[in-house]
């Protein structure tokens, strides 16, 4: 009985770190595609990828997470504001998934402010003051969850600069942020291996054309 | 150990024994051009491909026996097809079917002027309205730039195509609005009461909407509040006018909002000569609030409420004798209350519920004399909307209307008094259906039952749009359908027995738009039946006053819209062709009525200077002469006022992130604008009729305010609340 029981255990953990290890090298190799995409094809290929990871694991919420960043991601390729805004909604469709799979999470609450800032760069005029407020709102609350994250405070930093620069003053607490949010980024800890890590190289652009 | 010894044995020989399989094949449209970018994946496994540019897929599976095949594409129906994994598989061969997707598909245009900050295919955002030069951020000024409208100078209303004032009517998140504009001095324009920034959409339609909206016989003007705030914030409004001051607190589920406005013309009275002489300036004291709450994941409530008071005083001069004064006085009392809920029931339910509340309360006083004049209003509603597919939804709706109407006569000098008043109870009840034939063909067939207690009239009108895609950026749409509406209370208290009166709308709409730019056309056909007619002798008995009224409107809109061609700029232009006549009130036979003028037209430009941080707008109006019932002359109506123009500019000037300073002014060249001419009662000694010419009370109107937020998020200002 004894035996029968460290089989079945055994079994369980065979089956799950074999499980765990094919779910974790399938997102590395995706994650990577979304990282170094260039084009409507690679993101719907790596896009295309994730969905069926997706779709197999219902409980994951980093599959929806990277679907939706790719889309939001490839918005900013598209130069047709009506296209602009149809890969938005779906960036938001994926996001709200990964969203009931973990409400608070930190690297989530960046991304829905993301997804907030690219629909407001598709018409700042008319939208900049409501989605402005909305991505700022969501970037404080992934701080709240998580202070050393370096996307949000990157984020934030780069919203407070855009505004700055909109209405003429000073930049300097938003360079302040960017700045703070570069030293995240080297000594910050991914709580796994598939967690997001995007976002240095903007924040060394953005922190370069501060001292312009 | 051995059993595990075993097991591993187990499964690294079940892997090695079953070869894996290769599924391959294509995936097009219904057409058989290549769907290129298509996910074809084994549910429940990482296998899978994605089409390439001849819409080929192949790929290799450690999967065997039965499984589900899925293939989707964004835009098409998903296939899930049951296949046997095994080592010789055939190529597949998929079609994919388009599915009705709300990104792609048609929208009716038809009568209809949608704003929001949303949606694609709008024509105007909550923004523009306050933007709008010579709209002093009033919503029905800023719509008064768009085609199907007239410009009626002395009203402040809005009206559409050929109606009256009255026929347009105005809803707050689906409930009906009583008295929406502020009351004045008679042949003095009134402001709308709602602020365009409490706003994030409003649709504004010139005909042929839903059957979810009654009592409406020419437009309705459809304005949805905002949801939740999310940030806590206190605004402070300094006005040549007066002043403001509104604070705004947000919590984890719900919100509150509240706004203290105090209105004082006495100092710009004092400072800019105003025609008609003031004994008290108007003054106004108005408090707003607004709650929102959260109740469940979808299911979220909102009240709103309003409170004005204002008064005014102000001497009336006689026609016959420009030095003989009369003192007039009026005092608004009003109330306003809106509560409605909106939830997602389940996968295929929703629910909208809500009531509403006017109180108005009119006391107006001629020398001795005062009229007391109060209506209240409720409006409870059901909505309950069937999604049986993307392709068709079902909505059903109950209402019921209450309105209470009272007015009061007293005269001290001959010790006269009188009263009218009047009860109607309208029970009404819809049904619409919208169904998807393909995302380029939209049908939506509605039908509305009314029963009214005032003359026990009952009513069906059915009401039909269709919307078809022509090309990308191309529609044409089309409306037809029968709507009713209660007559003006002034008849109604006379004669409560009165019937509905009633208007057939007609209309074709063609539709272009690409990217920041709208081409807009729509032809129109309107008849009237039922309205209210009499005698000229306007005698107070009842039996005199009838449905024997009828008329018709015809015409055609253009519009125009281009915020791309030129960067940082926005502009529309919008033209009105109208040929209206009815035969109606104390009309003597087919004739134009005094609102409406045969040609309207307006052009919009709007400026954003980025390096001084400032919106600059200009708007130019012109409506042809309408037509005055001269005394003097034979025949009915025959007289015709000169054209009228204006050329109004504004400013937005964001001096801190958090302080705007807003400045705009009316009719800049000054242009002395009639608006039609007033006859006296009795001919003089030659047996004239004197007259006096319906002017604006200055010519023009000029505002100064500053705007300041305080908040956490210094980035926050006033710009989306002016």
């Amino acid at each position: 009985m004894k035996k029968v029981i460290i089989t079945s255990l055994l079994t369980i953990l065979v089956i799950s770190v074999f499980g765990n290890d094919k779910f974790e090298k399938a997102m590395k190799k995706n994650i990577e595609l979304v990282y170094s995409a260039d084009s409507e094809e690679s993101y719907q290929i790596a896009i295309n990828n994730l969905t069926r990871i997706a779709d197999a694991e219902p409980d994951r919420w980093e599959p929806e997470y990277y679907i939706a960043f790719a889309y939001t991601l490839s918005s900013f390729d598209e130069r047709n504001t009506d296209k602009r805004d149809a890969l938005i909604a779906i960036a938001q469709q994926h996001m709200d998934k990964a969203l009931n799979l973990a409400p608070d999470h930190a690297e989530l609450l960046t991304l829905q402010g993301f997804i907030y800032t690219a629909k407001l760069s598709v018409d700042p005029a008319t939208r900049g003051p409501k989605y402005s407020g909305m991505a700022m709102q969501k970037y404080n609350q992934a701080l709240q969850q998580d202070p050393e994250n370096p996307r949000a405070l990157l984020m934030l930093g780069q919203m407070m600069y855009g505004t700055a620069q909109f209405m003429g003053s000073s930049t300097t607490e938003a360079c302040e942020t960017i700045g703070k949010s570069i030293e995240k980024f080297e000594t910050y800890n991914p709580e796994n291996e598939i967690a997001p890590t995007w976002g240095k190289g903007q924040a060394m652009r953005a922190y370069e054309q501060c001292g312009k | 150990m051995k059993t595990l010894f075993y097991l591993l044995l187990t499964l690294f020989t079940f892997e090695i024994a079953l070869a894996q399989v290769t599924v391959k094949g294509t995936v097009t449209d219904k057409k058989g051009a290549a769907i290129i970018g298509a996910n074809i994946y084994i549910k429940g496994t990482y296998d899978g491909a994605s089409t390439d540019v001849n819409g080929n897929f192949h790929f290799k599976t450690d999967s065997h026996g039965e499984h589900i095949l899925v293939v989707t594409f964004i835009g098409y129906k998903p296939i899930h097809q049951p296949v046997d994994l095994k080592a010789e598989l055939s190529e597949f061969k998929f079609i994919l079917e388009e599915s009705i997707n709300e990104l792609k598909a048609v929208v009716i245009s038809a009568g209809s002027f949608g704003a929001s900050d949303e949606a694609r295919q709008e024509v105007l955002k909550p923004m523009d309205i306050v933007t709008t030069a010579g709209a002093t951020a009033d919503i029905a000024g800023a719509l008064n730039t768009l085609p199907g409208t007239q410009a009626v100078g002395e009203q402040g209303r809005l009206f559409v195509r050929g109606g009256s004032g009255h026929e347009t009517k105005t809803f707050i998140d689906g409930m009906q609005v009583l008295n929406a504009y502020n009351s004045t001095i008679p042949n003095t324009p009134g402001r709308g009461r709602f602020s365009p920034m409490m706003f994030k959409g409003a649709s504004f339609s010139t005909g042929g909407y839903s059957a979810e909206y009654g009592q409406a016989l020419s437009s309705a003007l459809i304005l949805n509040t905002k949801d939740a705030p999310n940030h806590d914030r206190i605004d402070i409004g300094l006005m040549s006018v007066g002043m403001s001051a509104g604070g705004t607190k947000v919590n984890d589920k719900n919100s509150v909002s509240g706004k203290i406005q105090y209105i004082n013309l006495t100092p710009y009275f004092t400072l800019i000569e105003q025609k008609i002489p003031m004994d008290k300036a108007p003054e106004a004291l108005e408090a707003n609030f607004a709650f929102r709450q959260q109740v469940n994941k979808d299911g979220m409530l909102k009240v709103y409420g309003n409170i004005n008071q204002s008064s005014l005083v102000s001497q009336l001069a006689e026609i016959d004798e420009p030095n003989t004064y009369h003192r007039f006085s009026l005092e608004n009392k009003y109330r306003y209350l809106n509560a409605s809920y909106k939830d997602i029931l389940n996968k295929n339910w929703s629910l909208h519920s809500g009531i509403s509340y006017t109180l108005n309360n009119d006391i107006i006083g001629m020398d001795t004399a005062q009229v007391n004049e109060k209506e209240k209003g409720f409006h409870l509603k059901t909505v309950l909307g069937y999604d049986h597919s993307n392709q068709l939804g079902i909505k059903f709706g109950m209402e019921v209307f209450k309105r209470n109407y009272q007015q009061q006569f007293n005269s001290l000098s001959n010790q006269q008094t009188g009263s009218l008043n009047f009860d109607e109870t309208i029970l009404a009840g819809f049904s619409e259906v919208e169904f998807y034939a393909s995302n380029n063909f939209i049908t939506k067939a509605g039908l509305r039952f009314e029963h009214n207690s005032l003359n026990n009239d009952q009513l069906f009108a059915p009401r039909i749009s269709m919307a078809y895609k022509t090309g990308e950026n191309s529609q044409i749409s089309m409306a037809v359908g029968q709507f009713h509406q209660t007559a003006e209370n002034q008849w109604v208290k006379i004669n409560p027995e009165l019937g509905v009166e009633k208007a057939n709308h007609y209309l074709i709409n063609y539709q272009w738009q690409n990217e920041g730019r709208i081409l807009r056309g729509e032809i129109y056909y309107k008849d009237y039946a039922d309205l209210v007619k009499f005698d000229q002798n306007q005698s107070q008995q009842p039996e005199v006053y009838t449905n024997q009224g009828s008329g018709y409107a015809r015409g055609f809109d253009l519009f125009w819209r281009d915020n791309k061609t030129f960067k940082q700029v926005d502009y529309w232009v919008s033209y009105s062709y109208l040929d209206t006549k009815r035969d109606y009130l104390n009309f003597p036979h087919l004739a134009v009525p005094t609102f409406a003028s045969k040609h309207n037209f307006s052009i919009v430009y709007k400026h954003f200077i980025e390096k001084i941080k400032t919106q600059v707008g200009m708007s130019y109006n012109f409506a042809s002469g309408r037509p005055y019932h001269d005394p003097n002359s034979t025949g009915f109506n025959s007289g015709k006022t000169r054209s009228y123009h204006d050329l109004s500019m504004n400013f937005s000037y964001l001096l801190r992130s958090n302080v705007i300073i807003h400045g705009s002014i009316t009719n800049i060249p000054g242009i002395k604008n009639v608006f039609g001419y007033e006859y006296s009662n009795t001919p003089d000694e030659s047996g004239q009729y004197n007259r006096r010419a319906i002017t604006p009370m200055a010519p023009r109107f000029i505002f100064l305010g500053v705007f300041i937020t305080l908040s956490k998020n210094k980035t926050l200002n006033e710009l989306p609340n002016l």
